[in-house]
């Protein structure tokens, strides 16, 4: 895939912005936001719950860190209908089915890959080489698991796809921030 | 996995006269593994290697070296069965002779293969015959190499180090040489310590894509341009991210302190939004929501964050603690700012609409 095909990936600002924002209220709405004597812990975690997968759902299932986490929301029943009230609104119910089977198969291929590292430590410590390259390479490979387990389903994606999803990650990051940030300074503002 | 390539290559020896067989085959188990790998269809990203045969030379050479897309890889079934059947040896006895050499040196270091004769093999395939088939051989491994993308490609690249340091100096040059000679085939630059030969293909290509994506990374992530090296590039980016996502617990925090009621207007708002532009929509959608809500400030205290946040009343100090060095954030803000003015009459209205 040509660099210039990762650029659409990363759509203007303004309108993954607005998309997110609509979604984000969808699901607040759906929260159970009516109980007046919610813990705040609480309120901040359907904030943040929502957020999250307004964010992902923005998405349209294209990223693999943006599937992951709405499958890992999925699979709790007591949210679901928040998952299924922001999916739901692009008629993107059947995608929410879709996405069991593609946990299956990551957590297939985790197992092969797990096996496949526990065979290559074995064979790393016949050879601990203390050439400079093998140094970097370790100091690599440890940033890039910590990267993985960072991103959600990260674990399951090898390193070009590790890459691009940090990628779509970090921005979709981003404009989570700003729009809460926005949302918090309005607020503040009302204060005032 | 790449026994299974490898035995592609030994298959279509076999079919070349007998005497040029050495005691190099032992993987003549796989021809079934074979059989599917090659009536397998190509992966979705790979283009047809073999298409590139019939572009002419310098656009070739151009295309693998500015790609960093796996455009070397996959032949398509067809063209195998094409090309086992031109398999040509030009003289058996060079390539006895090259196999019992290579056999010697390339053990030692193939100590991670399944099948190190396949390998073998694969190299003096390439010395033996001069650059045609060398190239559409190559293409062969390389079926096996997108589909299974895993770590293996880490033993190999290990492999190929050894095996390019103590072969590609002797005949690198050669190698060069004569690739430019044969016009209608694929031609690669081999640079001195560095292979034509498959894996070595797919690993070049394979680092360059991560090579773009990095930078790409670099610079999305600020602060990343000037450093060099991949480790610390990946340690800014992972704290780069890390931060995005204390961000958002810390701001999704501070909304759950603010409007405990932030849906009760909403669906009003929401019908009234036409499609103008975001932040001039925030203060009429969040203002007459917040303004009955702010006696909930007195939960602030129960807070356990590592900023020791209190900033409701300060909030250009929390404001600051938030932003590190993003440019984007700040324009939002500051763009935020100048709608906020134009619109607080309005909210005043609706103020006293409630």
């Amino acid at each position: 895939m040509p660099l210039s095909s990762l650029k659409p990936k990363m759509r203007p600002h303004s309108s993954l912005k607005q998309e997110f924002l609509k979604k984000w209220i969808m699901g607040l709405q759906r929260c159970s936001f009516s109980k007046k004597n919610m813990s705040i812990l609480e309120r901040k975690k359907a904030i943040k719950f929502s957020a999250d997968i307004a964010m992902a759902s923005a998405r349209n299932g294209t990223t693999c860190w943006s599937r992951s986490l709405i499958s890992n929301a999925s699979k709790e029943g007591s949210d679901i209908h928040v998952v299924e009230q922001i999916l739901g609104s692009e008629s993107d119910r059947p995608a929410v089915e879709n996405k069991v089977p593609t946990r299956r198969a990551s957590v297939c291929k985790k197992i092969v890959k797990r096996s496949c590292r526990i065979r290559r430590r074995r064979r790393r410590r016949k050879c601990v080489a203390s050439a400079p390259s093998s140094i970097a390479k370790h100091l690599v490979r440890k940033r890039r698991e910590v990267l993985k387990s960072l991103i959600p389903g990260g674990e399951f994606m090898n390193e070009i796809c590790l890459i691009e999803e940090t990628l779509d990650y970090i921005t979709s990051l981003r404009v989570q921030v700003d729009v809460m940030r926005s949302l918090a300074s309005a607020s503040v503002r009302a204060s005032e | 996995m790449e026994s299974k390539a490898g035995t592609a290559e030994t298959r279509s020896k076999l079919t070349a006269p007998d005497g040029a067989e050495v005691t190099a085959f032992e993987s003549l188990q796989f021809t079934d593994e074979t059989h599917r790998l090659i009536s397998a269809p190509p992966t979705d990203n790979a283009s047809s290697f073999t298409a590139l045969l019939e572009l002419p030379s310098p656009q070739v050479v151009e295309l693998l070296h500015a790609s960093d897309s796996p455009k070397l890889i996959a032949a398509s079934p067809t063209n195998v069965e094409d090309f086992k059947r031109n398999f040509h040896f030009p003289s058996n006895t060079g390539l006895i002779e090259r196999d019992r050499r290579f056999s010697g040196e390339t053990n030692n270091n193939n100590e991670k293969r399944n099948s190190p004769e396949s390998k073998n093999l694969s190299a003096n395939l390439e010395k033996a015959v001069k650059s045609e088939p060398a190239e559409t051989e190559s293409s062969q491994p390389l079926v096996s190499d997108p589909t299974l993308e895993t770590r293996s490609i880490k033993r190999k690249d290990r492999e190929n180090k050894v095996k390019g340091s103590t072969k590609k100096s002797k005949t690198a040059v050669n190698e060069s040489s004569d690739d430019a000679q044969k016009l209608p085939y694929v031609h690669v630059r081999a640079r001195r310590g560095q292979g034509t030969d498959s894996h070595s293909l797919a690993e070049r290509a394979r680092r360059e894509k991560i090579n773009a994506r990095m930078k790409l990374l670099q610079e999305l992530v600020p602060g990343c341009n000037k450093i060099s090296g991949t480790a610390l590039v990946l340690d800014e980016i992972i704290n780069h991210v890390q931060s995005l996502q204390r961000q958002v617990e810390f701001l999704s925090m501070r909304l759950a302190a603010v409007n405990p009621g932030i849906d009760v207007n909403l669906d009003s708002i929401l019908t009234s939004e036409s499609g103008s532009p975001m932040d001039s929509n925030f203060p009429s959608l969040v203002m007459p929501v917040m303004w009955p809500e702010v006696q909930g400030n007195g939960h602030r205290q129960q807070y356990q964050h590592e900023w020791h946040f209190d900033a409701l009343q300060q909030p250009v100090w929390g404001r600051e603690e938030v932003c590190n060095n993003y440019i984007t954030p700040e324009n939002s803000l500051l763009t935020y700012d100048t709608s906020a003015n134009s619109v607080t009459l309005h909210a005043n209205q609706l103020k006293m609409e409630l």
